[in-house]
């Protein structure tokens, strides 16, 4: 098993080396860290991420909704009625441009926050799961930096997915209805490419919304070694406040609580777009996202890693 | 005095020699709710040692190493480790080290070659020959393209050495490493083992086969309960008395005539020879022998009495104090009742 000529470490450094710790320079592992910090971590995350199978069958299941909206339109007998299905579902026929927001419209209250919980519920636990956390561990790695690279990634990754659903949209709804000036909400008309900018920031705000779920779902899995628990509480959790919210006594709860400003993306597209309510949304989404974040780094930190 | 020492131990105090410690322990523990899995262990490993770390099932073996390496948080106490504390330190003390813990984990769908590319990169810059080298010790080239899910068990543990090889650290942490190998894989293995310690890489071997660490181990450490039991060099690592093996015409007799002279625990049987742990005074218990009338045949050094009868003398459970578990009093209930089952 060991080669004669194969030594069992890196050949002796010079002698006017400096040396660096305890051990001599002939050990490597006393070498600087690799280059470009920031970017390593993130590269490795992305790295487990493309050889995970589920990471395509996300994507794959992303760009099956507006695939599916342009099919079910396209043999459907009659349109929509105003107000059936998800927001601008009615609008569909008459221009291709709104299949990427009907899509996303669709997307948004349950397919989308089960797409970030997935990812993110497997980030930590997943790891704990198939063992590598610990090897991982064993390597000088920061825990914090490790989760947020995490975050980082759970967070690119499903922007990925986003531009998937957005681009997909846009390609069929091209092809079987047609793209066309989009009317907004109160009746002004945008040129093509305002609407492709307005679609885009839908799609970014659907991100920012995420950002909570992905959140919210990394806490669970820094807590649990089982990827199928962090992800089961994450969604009972989700629905619970989903349930809670939709009671007229839980009225005081809705404006704490980051799901009840999830569609506030309509406002979007009325002339003058309503900076106020999307800026308060995204306040709220930031200040969830941070806050179960950084409770997921407390948690992590200290954990003992039994796996 | 130790508990070692009270039961015979000839292993002294640790000592380096002048070499400086690269591992220790200060009254290290771990509680898990009311467990006291590491109840403050004291432990000093010297630069260069292949320092073997045995004790038997549930011993807290594993838990130390997670401790030492910083993968659980210690209740009290702490590791140091080339110079640096753990915990607190940890990044700083794993630069200077590699290895695993229970079994080596990997990236199913990747390559050998890319889950050593990824896991190399957290320590420091790895090239392509570093990852040919380390490939070609383990004996997995011919392997590196392939899916490591596709691996058997024993290709995973000769790909967490290799893991742990990368950086050449100056410390290697090899939880039970030849586990799953084949003979021939356990062969090589230990032979790198001893490589690397005439390299000069300390090697901190977790095992549970005695003979594995009498074969590549200078020092060793043997707990039991989370506790230290005995440590030192593994040529110390041996009952205190001095045992013989006696054949003579009548070993019935025999037998009472040793266990009058040295004490009924002196006194064994193993494949027809008398085990007489008499210490210096073999003679005398020749003149007992043949003062009752023995023809003795032959009165030869138990050297086969190494460390696997030390470990079992040092880690047998105390009668005295424990009820043996429900399960073993089964089981000593059925064993009663069978054929020649004894009755006690």
């Amino acid at each position: 098993m060991i080669p004669a000529d194969v030594p069992l470490g890196p050949p002796a450094p010079s002698a006017n080396e400096p040396a660096i710790g305890t051990g001599d320079r002939r050990h490597g592992s006393t070498r600087a860290p690799m280059a470009g910090r920031a970017w390593g971590p993130l590269r490795r995350e992305w790295m487990k991420l493309l050889f995970t199978r589920r990471t395509y069958v996300i994507w794959a299941g992303l760009l099956a909704i507006p695939f599916m909206i342009t099919i079910a339109l396209e043999l459907a007998d009659s349109p929509p009625g105003p107000g059936e299905g998800p927001e601008f579902l009615s609008r569909v026929l008459d221009n291709g441009m709104y299949v990427p927001l009907a899509s996303l419209a669709a997307l948004l209250p349950f397919f989308l926050p089960l797409a970030a919980i997935m990812v993110a519920s497997y980030m930590l636990a997943g790891e704990a799961e198939l063992g590598t956390l610990r090897i991982v561990l064993l390597r000088p790695v920061d825990r914090g930096a490790m989760l947020l690279a995490k975050w980082v990634t759970a967070v690119s990754y499903l922007f990925v997915g986003l531009l998937i659903v957005v681009a997909g949209g846009l390609v069929f709804g091209a092809v079987f209805f047609g793209l066309e000036p989009m009317v907004t909400l109160s009746g002004s008309t945008v040129s093509l490419a305002e609407g492709t900018g307005l679609i885009l920031l839908t799609a970014l705000f659907a991100l920012a919304a995420m950002t909570c779920m992905i959140s919210l779902a990394l806490l669970f899995s820094a807590l649990t070694d089982s990827s199928l628990t962090a992800l089961i509480a994450t969604v009972v959790l989700y629905i619970v406040v989903q349930l809670l919210v939709s009671f007229s006594y839980f009225d005081w709860l809705a404006p704490y609580v980051f799901p009840t400003y999830f569609n506030d993306y309509v406002n979007l597209f009325r002339d003058p777009i309503a900076w106020r309510p999307i800026g308060k949304a995204v306040l709220v989404f930031g200040l969830w996202s941070a806050g179960l974040t950084t409770t997921a780094w407390l948690l992590f930190r200290r954990r003992d890693v039994l796996s | 005095m130790t508990e070692g020492e009270s039961r015979g131990a000839t292993a002294a105090a640790p000592a380096c020699e002048g070499r400086p410690p690269i591992l220790t322990t200060h009254g290290l523990s771990k509680e898990f709710g009311t467990l006291r899995a590491v109840d403050g262990l004291d432990m000093e490993v010297c630069k260069g040692d292949v320092f073997g770390f045995l004790g038997p099932n549930g011993a807290g073996k594993t838990t130390v190493i997670r401790l030492v390496l910083g993968l659980i948080h210690p209740t009290s106490g702490h590791a140091q480790v080339a110079g640096h504390r753990v915990p607190g330190e940890r990044k700083a003390a794993l630069r200077h080290v590699g290895g695993f813990v229970d079994d080596p984990t990997f990236y199913p769908l990747m390559s050998a070659r890319r889950n050593l590319r990824l896991l190399g990169s957290m320590t420091g810059r790895v090239s392509e020959e570093r990852i040919d080298e380390v490939l070609e010790i383990v004996g997995l080239s011919d392997r590196a393209g392939s899916r490591v899910g596709g691996f058997s068990h024993g290709m995973k543990q000769r790909l967490g050495i290799a893991q742990a090889l990368l950086h050449a650290p100056e410390l290697i942490v090899l939880d039970e490493p030849t586990s799953g190998l084949d003979p021939r894989g356990m062969k090589d293995v230990r032979e790198l083992i001893r490589e690397l310690g005439r390299a000069g890489t300390t090697v901190f071997l977790s095992s549970h086969l005695l003979h594995e660490v009498e074969q590549v181990c200078n020092r060793a450490i043997i707990i039991d309960r989370g506790r230290v039991t005995v440590q030192g060099p593994v040529s110390d690592l041996r009952p205190k008395g001095l045992a013989v093996k006696v054949l003579t015409d009548d070993q019935g007799r025999a037998a009472e005539t040793a266990r009058s002279a040295f004490g009924p625990g002196a006194v064994s049987e193993d494949d027809g020879y008398l085990i007489v742990k008499a210490g210096d005074d073999v003679p005398e218990l020749v003149r007992r022998l043949v003062a009752d009338d023995l023809d003795v045949r032959a009165v030869v050094p138990a050297t086969d009495q190494g460390l696997e009868d030390f470990f079992l003398e040092l880690t047998a459970p105390d009668e005295s104090q424990e009820r043996p578990p429900a399960k073993a009093r089964g089981l000593a209930r059925l064993s009663r009742r069978l054929p020649g089952g004894r009755r006690s």
